[in-house]
């Protein structure tokens, strides 16, 4: 089957760019959406045409299935991709693509439906042989409460009709029961539009580690290896990095051995990761994410693969052009997520229009970025600006290489994620590889020193002098920035 | 220009002399040559201080700034320094009405407690959503609801008053009453 000619692309941000870059890579016309906030973004200076959606809501933009749908046909478009979040794990808009004709860059349907449903995916990876975690159906309030009880507590709530971190809440005693599932539910509700929740066993201090698979529609199912994701706040992923550090090769095997066996049980299609919890030697299923994620670009820095082109290759119909033989992993990778998020204010979202922006570059250095100067970070999307994803021969080369990136790279207009990930770096537990999804719980920002304080004291003071002996004119767009330029110098 | 910088409670004036980003500083007689490069923005600069740079960013809070240097954020209180001995330091004493504020902007989806209801410090008075994660609005506080100001389905501004808890005289909130003076 040849390749569409034409690929729409439902989503916004670093996805939607990166999406971007893949069709360039294989001379596909890529095609973007909008919402009117978003009008100035660079997916829509790099596509080769972007249309405007009517609103700024999702329900109006890029959760708004029969007009993407009907849009995509209009410009002529053969295939759909829909990144990550939105609609990328809908079982009902791949059904509405797959009906208009449109090839849904995802797996089909049906296996989303399958995956979607946290239930059915647990009873899949049990019937295949893979431990999962104690826990129960889909609960109703009534019976919660007894339920919980033969999980034991502590426990965790969980959406049944999705992931991505919506919906979980970590509930410690029976007395916060209540509170916590009518919390989940409501996050349920407004995430994935269901708001059924079930209750699962949750460990001390597990470590996350999750695998990467690819699988074709002729049957062929390979695995690309592991990712440790167990930097996390709030369920949200903050750093991931492959390999997984400190993970003995027995125990690899058998993760991504399991894997590929779940993938197949479940018949999965395209690009998917099976999800694990490891706790000393023992490991656990947890989820299957039936989309591209964030944290694919440290696989393919390691592998060599474009996740998002075999995407695109697979749902064109191609069989996967590498054998599981053909793999080999070279190198360490890291992956800072940067998001507009208070690590300061106990990591509220930081809203507000961006002003300036200077990203890292330089050897080693990839950075997945969505952001741009007249950005507003609204409340409708995700807080996620860009990615820094630096890669070396070693772990510690990929960390410093990250230390240098994250120093060079400045935003203005919004706090971000940046703090916190350089004392993430230089935490001993962290140097050694040794952390689990607690670690990230030990973030406090540390009273400055006297000698921070002391620049601070100069910066702001200097800065200050600045505010009040600079004049400024209205940078309205009437001036021109050479004469308004010459209008403030004479002004001095 | 002299500049009153406080950090950490600590008062200190510092002499700031010169242009164009680089400057000369005097604090407490010891004069700190730097400069003070613009990055990205409104908020990002390079600060080159004793042969090295240090990026920084430096933001208006309250009355002064919000200074950003590594994993460090400080808040730095500003104003010139002026011969007028300051008047802010009257007390302004305990309130008895506690507002609970909403911590960003978001839409309302829910409020668990209606007007006149008696609540404790962490009683949720609102459920509010923002980027799909709702979080619970504690009363911060015990007594009464003496006026609930909003409805779910509203949008609220980061700092809006959802509701005002009349306190008994005995209540003890989660927070100390309120001391008036510089505002980090």
């Amino acid at each position: 089957m040849a390749l569409p000619r034409r690929l729409l692309i439902a989503n916004r941000g670093e996805i939607a760019v990166r999406v971007i870059r893949a069709c360039r890579d294989l001379d596909i016309s890529p095609i973007a959406v909008y919402a009117p906030v978003d009008a100035g973004a660079p997916h829509v200076r790099l596509a080769d045409e972007a249309l405007l959606l009517p609103g700024d809501v999702p329900a109006e933009s890029y959760l708004n299935g029969p007009l993407l749908v009907e849009l995509a046909r209009r410009t002529g478009a053969a295939a759909l991709h829909p990144g990550y979040g939105f609609l990328a794990e809908n079982p009902a808009f791949a059904a509405l693509c797959e009906e208009a004709g449109l090839a849904f860059v995802g797996p089909p349907a049906d296996v989303l439906r399958r995956c979607g449903d946290k239930a059915a995916a647990r009873a899949a990876a049990d019937a295949s042989g893979v431990p999962i975690l104690r826990g129960t159906p889909p609960v109703d309030d009534d019976v919660a409460g007894r339920e919980a009880r033969a999980v034991g507590f502590p426990l965790l709530i969980k959406a049944a009709g999705g992931g991505g971190g919506k919906g979980i809440h970590l509930v410690r005693g029976p007395s916060d029961l209540a509170s916590a599932l009518r919390l989940a539910r409501g996050e349920a509700q407004a995430a994935f539009g269901d708001p059924r929740v079930y209750l699962e066993r949750w460990l001390e201090q597990p470590r996350h580690v999750e695998v990467q698979i690819l699988a074709d529609h002729q049957g062929g199912v390979i695995h690309l290896g592991e990712r440790a994701c167990s930097v996390q706040r709030r369920h949200q992923k903050l750093i991931e990095e492959a390999p997984a550090p400190g993970l003995p090769a027995a125990l690899r095997e058998a993760l991504v051995t399991a894997a590929v066996r779940v993938a197949r049980t479940l018949g999965y299609r395209n690009a998917g990761t099976i999800e694990f919890l490891v706790d000393g030697e023992e490991f656990f299923f947890i989820e299957v994410n039936a989309r591209i994620q964030v944290e694919h670009p440290v696989t393919e820095l390691v592998t060599g693969v474009d996740l998002i082109a075999a995407q695109v290759l697979i749902a064109s119909g191609a069989p996967l052009p590498w054998r599981q033989a053909d793999l080999r992993w070279t190198g360490c990778a890291l992956e800072c997520r940067i998001s507009a998020e208070d690590p300061h204010a106990g990591f509220l979202p930081s809203l507000g229009r961006i002003d300036g922006v200077t990203e890292p570059a330089g050897p080693g250095v990839r950075v997945d970025s969505g952001a741009w100067p007249g950005q507003v970070v609204s409340r409708h999307y995700d807080p996620l600006l860009s990615k820094v994803i630096t890669t070396g021969p070693s772990r510690e080369a990929a960390i410093d290489r990250m230390r240098r990136a994250l120093r060079e790279y400045a935003i203005s207009g919004v706090s971000t994620t940046i703090p916190f990930h350089l004392w993430a770096l230089d935490q001993p537990a962290f140097a050694r590889g040794l952390y689990d999804v607690r670690f990230a719980d030990g973030w406090e920002p540390e009273p400055p020193t006297p000698e921070v304080e002391r620049l601070a004291t100069l910066a702001a003071a200097a800065w200050f002098h600045r505010r009040l002996t600079t004049p400024t004119l209205p940078a309205d767009g009437a001036v021109g920035r050479w004469i308004g330029a010459g209008r403030e110098e004479s002004l001095r | 220009m002299r500049v009153e910088a406080t950090v950490s409670g600590h008062r200190r004036i510092v002499e700031v002399r010169g242009t164009a980003d680089e400057y000369i500083i005097r604090v407490g007689g010891e004069a700190v040559p730097f400069r003070l490069r613009p990055d990205a923005g409104s908020e990002c600069f390079r600060l080159e201080v004793g042969g090295q740079t240090i990026p920084v960013r430096i933001c208006a809070a309250g009355g002064g700034a919000s200074v950003i240097i590594g994993t460090a954020r400080v808040a730095v209180g500003l104003r010139r320094a002026l011969p007028i001995p300051s008047r802010r330091n009257a007390g302004l004493g305990a309130s008895a009405r506690r507002e609970v504020r909403a911590p960003i902007p978001g839409l309302v989806v829910a409020v668990p407690v209606a007007q006149g209801a008696t609540v404790a410090p962490h009683t949720p008075v609102a459920i509010i959503e923002a980027m799909k994660m709702q979080m619970e609005v504690p009363a911060a506080a015990a007594g009464r609801i003496e006026d609930l100001r909003v409805r779910p389905g509203q949008e609220v501004a980061g700092g809006a008053v959802l509701a005002v808890i009349a306190c008994p005289p005995d209540a003890t909130g989660m927070d100390a009453p309120a001391v008036a003076g510089q505002g980090a």
